[in-house]
C-alpha cells in the first residue's frame, strides 16, 4: 500500500489546525494587547463618577457603560420573551407532535434558524412601518422591538436544544412518571424537564450569547450611536456590538478608537464567559451521564 | 408649592451664576423641561449634536437626546415619517421633500466639502478637471496627476449622503463616479478609510479634516472654512436641522440652543462656521 | 409552536407585501434584476449584490472546506488526544466569538496586509472578506462534520483495526469516502452561514455595487445592501429593492434548508433500513 497519501493527510490536518488556531490566537491576542492597557473606569464611565453612573443618577458620556447596559437589557428582554416560548415549543415538538405535523413544524424551526439576522431586522423594521400606517401611529423602533426580533432569532436554538435534551433521555427515566401514575403533563413537568434541565440550561446560555452578539438585527430596529441608558422599553438604546461596528468605521480620534477596542474586549469576555459556563455544564452533564447510566 | 419651585429655580440659577459660565444662561431655557429628542441624519452634524446633547442632558437629566447618523437622505425620511424628531441634512431640503412631509428647515452652520488624500501622498493640488477624471475612473494612477506610481483607491459615499450630493453637483458637475469605488457610510468613516490607506482619495466635510488626512488645494484655492465663508471656495453647503411641522417647545429650545452662542462655540470647535457669523 | 409557524409566515408575508409594489409591474421587476445600481439616475438593479453574495459565499467555502476537513481529521484521530481535545474546545469556542469582532479585527489586521501585499485596491475586497468569513463558518462545518464522522468511526473502528490500518489510513480510505454526505451537509450549512452574514461583508468587503471581476474587487452583498439602504427614502424604489433583497435571501435560505433536510432525510431512511436489515 502506498504510504504517502496518509502522510499527506496527517500533515495537512496538522497544517489546517495550525492555521486556524493561529488565526484565533492572533485575533484574541490582538484584542488583549490593544484592549487590556486601556481598561479603566474612565473607559466605561467617561468623566462621570462610577457610583453615580451605575446607580443611574448621572448620565454617562464618552464611556461604554451605556452600551454595556443596553446589551444587558437587550439580553434580559429577549430572554424573557424567547425562553418560555422556546422551551414550550421544544416540549411540544419532543413530546406531543407526531407524524406529518411534527415534520412541518420542525421544518419551520429549521427555516427560522436559517434565516439571516438582517432579514429578521428587516422584518422588525417593516412591522413598525406597517403599525404606523395602520394601528398605532406612534410606534417606533426601540429596545422592545429589538428584543422581540432577537427573541425570534434565538427561538429556533432554544426549541432545538430543549427538544434534543428531552428526546435523548433514556427510556427508564421516561417511564418513571407513568409508573407512578403521573399524567403525561405531570410526567413532563416533574420528571422529564428536571432530568433534562442541565442540557436545556446550557442551550439557554448559548442562545443568550447569540442575543448578545447579534448586530444586524438591532441595526435596523432601534440601536443608535448615542443614547445613554434606556429608561423605558420604547427608548432607543446603545449596544456593544453596534458601538464596535460604528466606532470601527468612524472614530474621530484615538480615544474613540480605544473605546472600540474596549467594547470589543468586553463583548468577547461576555460571550466567552457565557460559552464557558455552558461548556462546563455540558461536560459535567456528560460525565455524570457516562458514570451514572 | 409655588415657593418651593421658586426656591429650586433660584438655587439652580445661583449655582450657575456662581459657576460663572456663559453656558448657564444659554442652558436656562431647558429648566423644567422634560422629554426626549431623537435626532438622526447627516453625519457631519453628529459631533455638534452630541456635544449639545451632552451639555443639555448634564444640565437637565429629565431630557433625553439620542443621536444617530445615516446620512441626509435618512434625516429627511426619518423625520418625515415621524421616526425621529429632528432630521439633519447636509444639503437643502428639496421642494418635493418639503411639501411631501411638511418639513421646516433650520440652517445653523456652513461647511465646505474638501477632497482629501492620505498625508503620505505627495500630491498637494489638483484641478477640478483632474478630480472629475479621477472620480469617473479615467485616471487610475497617481503618477498621472503628479504623484507616485501607485493605483488610486477611490472612496465615495452612499446615496443617502448630503456630502456626496454637494460634491457631485458642485465639483463633479453631476458627472459619473466609477462604480468600482469603495462606499463608506459617513464622514467619519471616510476619514478613517483615507487616513488608513496611502493611495486613497475621498471627500469630507471640512469640519472633519484633521492631521490624519490632507485636504487637496483645488484650482489654487485652499479648502479652508474662511475661504468657504468668503465664497472663494465654492464647494460648500449649509448644515440644516429639520422638523416635521413647527417644532415643539422642547425641540424649539434645542434648535435655539444650537443657533445661540453656545451652539456657535460647538460648531467652531468642530470646524464649522456658525450661520450667525 | 403555532407561534413559531406564525412568525415564519409573517416574515415571509411582510417581505412579499413590501416588495409587492416593485414586483407587481414588469418594469420594476426588470429594474431589480438589472446589473446597474445607480439610484441617482433611477437604476435599481440588485444583480451585482446577488453576484457579490454568491461569489463571497463560494470563495469563503472554498477556503473553509479543506481547512474544516483537515481539522475534523485532526480531531478524529490524527492527533494525540490532548492536542485533539484542545483544538476541539477551541473550535467550539470559536462559535462564541461575535461576528462583529471578526470584522473588527479584520479591518485593523487583515485589510492592511492585503492592501500592502497586493498593492492593488484598498484592501476592502472580496478576498479579505472571504478569508474573514471562512473563519466564521469553519466551526459550523467542523462541528457538523465531526458529529457525522464520530458516529461512523464507531461503526468501522473495530473492522479497521482488525485490518491493521493506522488511524490515518482508516480516515483516508474508509471514513472520508464514507462521509461524503456529511461533507455536503457541512458545506451547505457553511454556505448558508456565509450567505446570511451581514457584518463581515459590511465591514470589510468595500460595498461597491459592481459585479466582481477579480479577488481584489470591492463587492457588496445582499445583506450589506439591506443594511446600507434600509434608511433611504421610504417611497423610493431603492427602498423597495431591499425588500426584494430580503425576499431573495429568504428564498435562498429556504432552498438550502430543504436541501439539507432532503440529504439528511434520505440518509436517515437508509440508516433505518440498514438497522432493520441487521
Amino acid at each position: 500500500m502506498n504510504v504517502r497519501p496518509e502522510h499527506a493527510l496527517t500533515f495537512f490536518s496538522w497544517l489546517a489546525a495550525g492555521i486556524v488556531m493561529t488565526a484565533v490566537f492572533i485575533l484574541i491576542g490582538y484584542l488583549l494587547i490593544k484592549g487590556l492597557p486601556i481598561m479603566s473606569p474612565a473607559l466605561f464611565f467617561g468623566d462621570t463618577p462610577w457610583r453615580a453612573a451605575v446607580m443611574g443618577i448621572e448620565p454617562v458620556f464618552d464611556g461604554i457603560y451605556p452600551a454595556v447596559a443596553g446589551t444587558f437589557i437587550l439580553i434580559a428582554c429577549s430572554s424573557f420573551i424567547a425562553i418560555p416560548v422556546g422551551v414550550f415549543c421544544g416540549i411540544y415538538l419532543a413530546e406531543y407532535a407526531r407524524g406529518p405535523l411534527k415534520n412541518i413544524f420542525s421544518f419551520m424551526v429549521d427555516l427560522l434558524s436559517g434565516m439571516p439576522s438582517i432579514v429578521m431586522g428587516l422584518f422588525g423594521f417593516a412591522l413598525i412601518l406597517l403599525m404606523r400606517r395602520t394601528l398605532y401611529a406612534q410606534a417606533n423602533t426601540s429596545i422592545l422591538l429589538s428584543s422581540a426580533c432577537i427573541a425570534l432569532l434565538i427561538l429556533p436554538y432554544l426549541i432545538r436544544m430543549t427538544q434534543v435534551a428531552l428526546e435523548s433521555l433514556p427510556e427508564s427515566t421516561r417511564l418513571l412518571g407513568p409508573s407512578l401514575g403521573y399524567t403525561r403533563w405531570q410526567n413532563i413537568w416533574h420528571v422529564l424537564l428536571p432530568a433534562s434541565s442541565t442540557a436545556t440550561f446550557s442551550g439557554i446560555i448559548l442562545s443568550i450569547g447569540r442575543a448578545a452578539e447579534d448586530t444586524a438585527v438591532i441595526m435596523l430596529t432601534g440601536v443608535v450611536a448615542n443614547a445613554g441608558i434606556p429608561r423605558a422599553l420604547s427608548d432607543k438604546f446603545e449596544a456593544l456590538p453596534f458601538s464596535i461596528f460604528y466606532l470601527t468605521a468612524e472614530h474621530r480620534d484615538e480615544l474613540e478608537l480605544q473605546r472600540a477596542f474596549g467594547s470589543a474586549l468586553v463583548l468577547l469576555t461576555l460571550t466567552a464567559t457565557l460559552f464557558l459556563i455552558s461548556y462546563c455544564i455540558q461536560r459535567r452533564f456528560k460525565r455524570r451521564w457516562e458514570l451514572g447510566e | 408649592m409655588k415657593k418651593v419651585t421658586f426656591i429650586t429655580v433660584f438655587a439652580a440659577l445661583c449655582a450657575f451664576l456662581a459657576a460663572g459660565s456663559i453656558q448657564a444662561s444659554e442652558l436656562d431655557r431647558f429648566i423644567g423641561m422634560k422629554g426626549k429628542i431623537d435626532i438622526a441624519g447627516g453625519t457631519a452634524h453628529i459631533p455638534v449634536m452630541n456635544d449639545a446633547g451632552k451639555n443639555i442632558m448634564k444640565f437637565n437629566p429629565d431630557i433625553r437626546i439620542t443621536v444617530a447618523g445615516g446620512g441626509s437622505g435618512v434625516g429627511v425620511q426619518k423625520v418625515g415619517e415621524g421616526l425621529v424628531d429632528i432630521g439633519n441634512t447636509g444639503r437643502a431640503v428639496s421642494e418635493a421633500e418639503k411639501s411631501k412631509y411638511g418639513l421646516v428647515s433650520f440652517p445653523f452652520a456652513i461647511d465646505g466639502v474638501a477632497v482629501v488624500v492620505n498625508p503620505k501622498n505627495q500630491v498637494k493640488e489638483l484641478a477640478t478637471e483632474q478630480i472629475q477624471k479621477i472620480f469617473s475612473g479615467q485616471v487610475v494612477n497617481w503618477k498621472d496627476v503628479g504623484g507616485a506610481d501607485a493605483p488610486i483607491h477611490l472612496f465615495t459615499r452612499d446615496e443617502a449622503s448630503g456630502t456626496r450630493e454637494v460634491f457631485w453637483e458642485k465639483l463633479l458637475n453631476k458627472g459619473d463616479v466609477a462604480q468600482s469605488a469603495n462606499i463608506v457610510a459617513s464622514n467619519g468613516a471616510m476619514k478613517v478609510a483615507v487616513a488608513g490607506d496611502p493611495h486613497a482619495i475621498g471627500y469630507l466635510g471640512i469640519g472633519h479634516i484633521s492631521k490624519d488626512v490632507k485636504a487637496i488645494v483645488i484650482d489654487k484655492v485652499e479648502p479652508l472654512q474662511e475661504n468657504a465663508k468668503s465664497g472663494v471656495y465654492r464647494v460648500t453647503r449649509n448644515l440644516y436641522m429639520n422638523t416635521k411641522g413647527q417644532p415643539t417647545q422642547l425641540q424649539q429650545a434645542f434648535i435655539d440652543y444650537i443657533l445661540g452662542p453656545d451652539g456657535a462655540e460647538i460648531c467652531k470647535k468642530y470646524g464649522y462656521i456658525p450661520i450667525s457669523e | 409552536m403555532l407561534f413559531c409557524a406564525l412568525c415564519i409566515t409573517a416574515v415571509f408575508g411582510f417581505l412579499v407585501y413590501f416588495s409587492c409594489p416593485l414586483l407587481s409591474n414588469a418594469r420594476g421587476l426588470a429594474g431589480i434584476f438589472s446589473s446597474v445600481w445607480k439610484p441617482f439616475i433611477g437604476e435599481f438593479g440588485i444583480l451585482p449584490m446577488l453576484a457579490g453574495t454568491f461569489s463571497l459565499a463560494f470563495l469563503a467555502l472554498v477556503l473553509a472546506c479543506p481547512l474544516a476537513i483537515g481539522i475534523t481529521c485532526f480531531i478524529q484521530g490524527l492527533a494525540p488526544a490532548r492536542p485533539a481535545n484542545a483544538v476541539r474546545s477551541l473550535v467550539y469556542f470559536m462559535t462564541s466569538i461575535p461576528t462583529v469582532i471578526y470584522g473588527f479585527v479584520a479591518v485593523f489586521v487583515l485589510v492592511p496586509i492585503i492592501r500592502d501585499t497586493f498593492n492593488r485596491g484598498a484592501g476592502f475586497c472580496l478576498m479579505t472578506s472571504a478569508i474573514t468569513l471562512s473563519m466564521l463558518i469553519i466551526p459550523t462545518m467542523v462541528i457538523t462534520l465531526e458529529a457525522d464522522m464520530r458516529q461512523r468511526a464507531e461503526e468501522v473502528r473495530l473492522g479497521a483495526r482488525s485490518l491493521g490500518l493506522t488511524p490515518a489510513q482508516e480516515l483516508l480510505w474508509i471514513l472520508l469516502p464514507c462521509s461524503g454526505r456529511g461533507i455536503v451537509v457541512a458545506m451547505v450549512l457553511g454556505f448558508g452561514r456565509a450567505v446570511g452574514d451581514t457584518l463581515v461583508a459590511l465591514m470589510v468587503a468595500g460595498n461597491a455595487p459592481v459585479i466582481p471581476q477579480s479577488l481584489l474587487d470591492s463587492i457588496r452583498t445582499l445583506t450589506a445592501h439591506i443594511a446600507l439602504v434600509v434608511a433611504t427614502d421610504s417611497q423610493d424604489q431603492a427602498y423597495y429593492s431591499i425588500f426584494a433583497a430580503g425576499l431573495l435571501l429568504f428564498l435562498i435560505m429556504a432552498l438550502l434548508t430543504v436541501l439539507i433536510r432532503t440529504i439528511g432525510g434520505r440518509f436517515g431512511q437508509r440508516e433505518k433500513r440498514h438497522e432493520r436489515a441487521s
